[in-house]
């Protein structure tokens, strides 16, 4: 009986041990297995958005193409970021590629990045923070934040310090840059774009480099309000012609605040935001003289605003109307009283949307522009060119057709 | 015009009142040592709705987050444990 006990006992050491080492090996194969896919120290993520969308104006309707929008990020360590970001549009029949942006940022300290390449300027919030089209609560962009009608830069070359620390009860974040800075339009093409500022430059001409930079205050120790002041300035005429030492200062007040309303179980989100562009006095070719001897002049200073509310019932129980957000812009642009590109432009946007995830929206809107009547311009003649379109770049008035109202629906996805 | 400046009157209307209620509702005192979910839930809606947790890899926050820290001039610390609370909720 004893010897039975001990043969069994045996049997079992055995047959354990065999088991064990089977799951050894297993374990050693798993092992193995993870640290082929251990993500490493240097990464790189693809991600992005796209959107597109039919819209109808009074007299015509169409689907538009949208964009498709690649961002590539390269982490190279905790400290190196790289951030890219293409823009791939239809435009007349063909495939045009941007360059939004291509920068390096390296974390210095706890309280310092550096940046450098082109990047998103942080003048004011909708450049840098609102306008990709998953964020942008609205289809379109507000009057004078459009590429066809800007007041005010959204991306440019160049070297930037940035940041954000605790200061007392709540933050502060602050960015100090220089870049190429905008170029003057000087009209010797077309004698009724003298004095309109170019924005989207690669090359600078002049020596002379554009300084700017905002502070954002978050006074609130929840984060739920910032409010941002931003400048820039700098010279804008080329260095070899009589507009050497025209510049232009430019000023940009934000405001942004996201707020749960308990008692309506929703979310607002308001952002707002003033610019104000001033080109020093010069003198351009008059457009009203074929000849092209004549000269004018004007108060060459520009406006554009928005504010925008967002309402969410994020809270509620019911499944659809939690994904449902009504929105609502008014924004305003008056450039340059007197010249021949003057206007004065209002715009009302308003619609809902429908969340199908964080980052993935359709979004139905009706917009009425309205522009003043010509004789509330100066001396210039006041004619609304194409460059003072609506809202979108697709939007009525965009391609030198009269602006109008027009209702969107867009779909958006950020990835 | 007319009725264009009367929604620019309202619009400005919610704009004011919504300041008032969120200086209202604000904790008032010193910033008081903060976990990494609600440092989520107040930052990560200020500029779009706020990002699952679950829609990325532990890997791929640490880019993301980084990502943010610099758009979103993120303090240090609130990155550091707002990517500690992704990385553990995901
Ligand atoms: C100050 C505004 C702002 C805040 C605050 C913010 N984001 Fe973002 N976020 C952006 C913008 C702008 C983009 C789009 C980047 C682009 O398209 O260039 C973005 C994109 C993203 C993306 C898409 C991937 C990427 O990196 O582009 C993720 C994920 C994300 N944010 C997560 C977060 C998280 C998590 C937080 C909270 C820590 C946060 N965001 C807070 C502005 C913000």
């Amino acid at each position: 009986m004893k010897n039975m006990a001990v043969i069994c006992t045996c049997i079992l050491l055995f047959l354990g041990g065999g088991l064990f080492a089977q799951e050894e090996n297993e374990l050693t194969e798993i092992t193995t297995r993870l640290n082929e896919l251990k993500p490493g120290k240097s990464r790189f993520m693809m991600r992005g958005y796209a959107h597109s969308g039919l819209e109808i104006y009074e007299n015509s309707s169409s689907f538009v193409g949208g964009s498709f929008n690649p961002i590539f990020l390269w982490q190279q360590s905790e400290r190196l970021l790289f951030e890219g970001e293409l823009e791939v549009e239809l435009e007349d029949g063909q495939t045009v590629v941007g360059l939004e942006y291509a920068n390096i940022s390296y974390i210095l300290s706890k309280a310092a990045i550096l940046r450098v390449g082109r990047f998103l300027l942080p003048f004011g919030i909708f450049g840098d923070r609102l306008h990709p089209r998953w964020i942008n609560r609205l289809p379109t962009n507000p009057l004078g934040f459009t590429h066809d009608a800007q007041v005010g830069p959204t991306t440019d070359m160049g070297v930037e310090l940035r940041g954000g620390m605790p200061m007392g009860t709540g933050k502060i974040n602050y960015s100090l840059y220089i870049v190429n800075g905008p170029t003057l339009n000087e009209g010797m093409v077309d004698a009724e774009e003298g004095g309109q500022l170019h924005y989207a430059n690669y090359n600078d001409n002049n020596k002379n480099k554009a300084v700017g930079g905002r502070l954002g205050i978050l006074p609130l120790n929840n984060s739920s309000v910032e409010i941002g002041f931003s400048g820039q300035r700098g010279k804008v005429g080329d260095t070899d012609s009589e507009y050497a030492d025209v510049s232009a200062t430019m000023l940009a007040v934000d405001f942004s605040m996201v707020k749960n309303l308990t008692a309506l179980n929703s979310v607002l989100d308001v952002k707002a935001q003033w610019n104000q562009v001033s080109v020093s006095d010069a003198s351009y070719i008059s457009p009203e003289d074929p000849t092209g001897t004549t000269e004018y002049t004007f108060e060459n200073k520009s406006n554009a605003w928005f504010a925008r509310a967002a309402l969410k019932p994020a809270y509620v129980d019911n499944a659809v109307l939690k994904n449902i957000e009504f929105t609502g812009r008014y924004s305003r642009m008056t450039l340059a009283e007197g010249a021949a590109w003057a206007t004065d432009q209002t715009q009302i946007t308003f619609g809902f949307n429908y969340w199908l995830d964080w980052r993935t929206v359709i979004k139905f809107a009706y917009q009425i522009n309205d522009t003043a009547a010509e004789s509330d311009h100066g001396e210039g003649g006041g004619r609304t060119t194409g460059l003072t379109g609506g809202g979108a770049e697709e939007a009525a008035g965009g391609h030198g057709e009269p602006s109008g109202n027009a209702f969107f629906v867009h779909w958006s996805i950020g990835f | 015009m007319k009725a264009l400046k009367i929604s620019g009157s309202i619009l400005g209307l919610i704009f004011g009142i919504s300041l008032l209620t969120a200086a209202g509702c604000a904790t008032k005192g010193v910033q008081p040592e903060k976990l990494g979910a609600q440092l989520w839930g107040e930052n990560c809606v200020r500029c779009h709705n706020a990002p699952n947790p679950q829609a990325f890899s532990d890997a791929q926050w640490e880019t993301a987050t980084m990502h943010m820290r610099v758009r979103a001039s993120l303090t240090a610390d609130e990155t550091e444990k707002i990517v500690a609370f992704l990385k553990m909720a995901n």
